[in-house]
């Protein structure tokens, strides 16, 4: 804009309505729209173009957006065990400042001292990776990410569910439980789980399994049970897709839970224990 | 998880995180679902944002306008899971808004008007390069130029010739 007698260009009008210019060029592109009827009408124009588009934005997002709540329930249970996992690596190995510092520093060579140590004993897997040496309710996604076995929705649902024990293999199991630095000693104290469970197409496999405990923990393999069953039911009523189910569980099987059953903290087992 | 049956009191970092989320996510995940991804990979990748976001603050980095980090993650989170997902740029998703809302008018002449002319909005929507579609989705969900700049790597006045340019073709495709 040079003068009073050339138009605005489009840019200057958009700038000018979005706020974007500096005050002395906005009240002098509001000056040249006061008096240029053109200029006007193209600012209306534009100003419509505008609205078409967030019209056809908002509606697109609205027509896909679900209540926030499970996903806000879902990402406060990850921060809440994340600073969990933080505080706890940090108040027990470190408690001073000076040795949180010579830690940092001996950090690279610790990495490589562990790694050497696992490949030594065979205990790395193929993607690497430095493990938690303990068992949670929630496993290590990096041991333990689930896995599916290719399965008929018809089957999953016409097959007769069991309470009965699944045997995994026991040479798996010792592996299980050694990648996650248990001792086999302590098995009865966990339940070696699937992260998907069978009844949600999970495989066999050991990617899709991990110590669980049973009982040092609120969310233990009980709970567990329960929303595999739930999980389970809605599947075979078609309320959700198997994949979304399989993904949830896998993703966090306790933000899941709080989503499916609409609480925050486990609700009283019904029964005793049902291994999947 | 022991931690969250006898959980502690949820850290500033974890308050402002939670506080930044209700504030944002409705906006991010509208921007991420313009990616043409799916519901579920949007809200994935929502979630993964905000995880990202507590560990950058739980490492004491810059605050410098977190608004514009956000949705620079997402952007980012969203790109990958495109390209993982083998998703083509686009709205897959804007295409189907004709057919999912009808114009509630009860004239049929006016239902078939207004289908035609969001048809035709939609295909120019479409058919605007990918980062002039960026722009205007970041734009639509309440980003200053400055921060669809650094979101998208671009200079202020690469965006708002985007935007006039993208506007004048909007208007032009609706005889304007």
């Amino acid at each position: 804009m040079s003068g009073n007698d050339v138009h605005l260009s489009d840019q200057e009008i958009v700038l000018c309505a979005d706020g974007e210019l500096s005050s002395h060029r906005a009240a002098r592109v509001r000056e040249h729209l006061a008096g240029c009827w053109i200029c006007r009408a193209r600012a209306a124009e534009l100003e419509a173009a505008i609205a078409d588009f967030v019209h056809i934005h908002q509606r697109r997002v609205d027509s896909q957006m679900r209540p926030a709540a499970g996903l806000r329930a879902s990402l406060k249970a990850q921060l809440a065990e994340a600073a969990a996992t933080e505080r706890k690596s940090r108040i027990r190995l470190f408690p001073s400042v000076f040795l949180r510092q010579l830690a940092l520093a001996c950090v690279p060579l610790l990495i490589v001292m562990v790694g050497v140590w696992r490949m030594r004993s065979g205990t790395l897997r193929p993607f690497g990776g430095i493990v938690r040496l303990q068992a949670r309710a929630l496993p290590d996604r990096v041991l333990t990410p689930g896995f599916t076995r290719a399965v008929k929705l018809d089957d999953l649902c016409g097959q007769r569910h069991t309470d009965a024990p699944r045997v995994v293999d026991t040479s798996m199991e010792q592996e299980v439980f050694k990648e996650y630095g248990l001792s086999v000693s302590t098995s009865k104290e966990y339940e070696l789980d699937y992260l998907i469970t069978p009844e949600l197409g999970g495989a066999d496999d050991i990617r899709n399994l991990w110590p669980e405990p049973y009982a040092s923990t609120a969310w233990n393999a009980h709970v567990k049970d329960e929303l595999e069953d739930r999980l389970h039911e809605m599947v075979c009523d078609g309320k959700i897709d198997l994949s979304t189910a399989q993904k949830d569980i896998a993703t966090n099987w306790i933000a899941a839970y709080k989503r499916y059953f609409h609480t925050e903290s486990p609700l009283p087992p019904k029964g005793t224990s049902m291994r999947s | 998880m022991a931690s969250t049956a006898h959980a502690a009191a949820p850290s500033e970092v974890e308050i402002e995180v939670i506080s930044l989320f209700d504030q944002l996510q409705e906006r991010l995940f509208g921007y991420v679902l313009s990616f043409g991804v799916t519901v579920h990979d949007a809200e994935d990748i929502v979630q993964e944002t905000f995880l990202s976001l507590f560990r950058h603050l739980q490492l004491g980095r810059s605050r410098r306008n977190l608004r514009g980090w956000i949705f620079r993650v997402g952007h980012n989170l969203a790109l990958k899971r495109r390209t993982t997902n083998r998703v083509e740029p686009s709205g897959v998703a804007y295409e189907d808004i004709a057919a999912l809302h009808s114009d509630p008018s009860p004239s049929v002449e006016e239902q078939i008007a207004f289908s035609q002319r969001q048809q035709r909005l939609l295909a120019v929507v479409d058919a605007l390069p990918e980062q002039d579609q960026r722009c205007l989705a970041l734009r639509a969900e309440g980003l200053k130029y400055r921060e669809i700049a650094e979101i998208l790597g671009i200079s202020l006045g690469s965006v708002s010739m985007s935007l006039a340019r993208s506007l004048a073709r909007l208007a032009r495709s609706d005889g304007r």
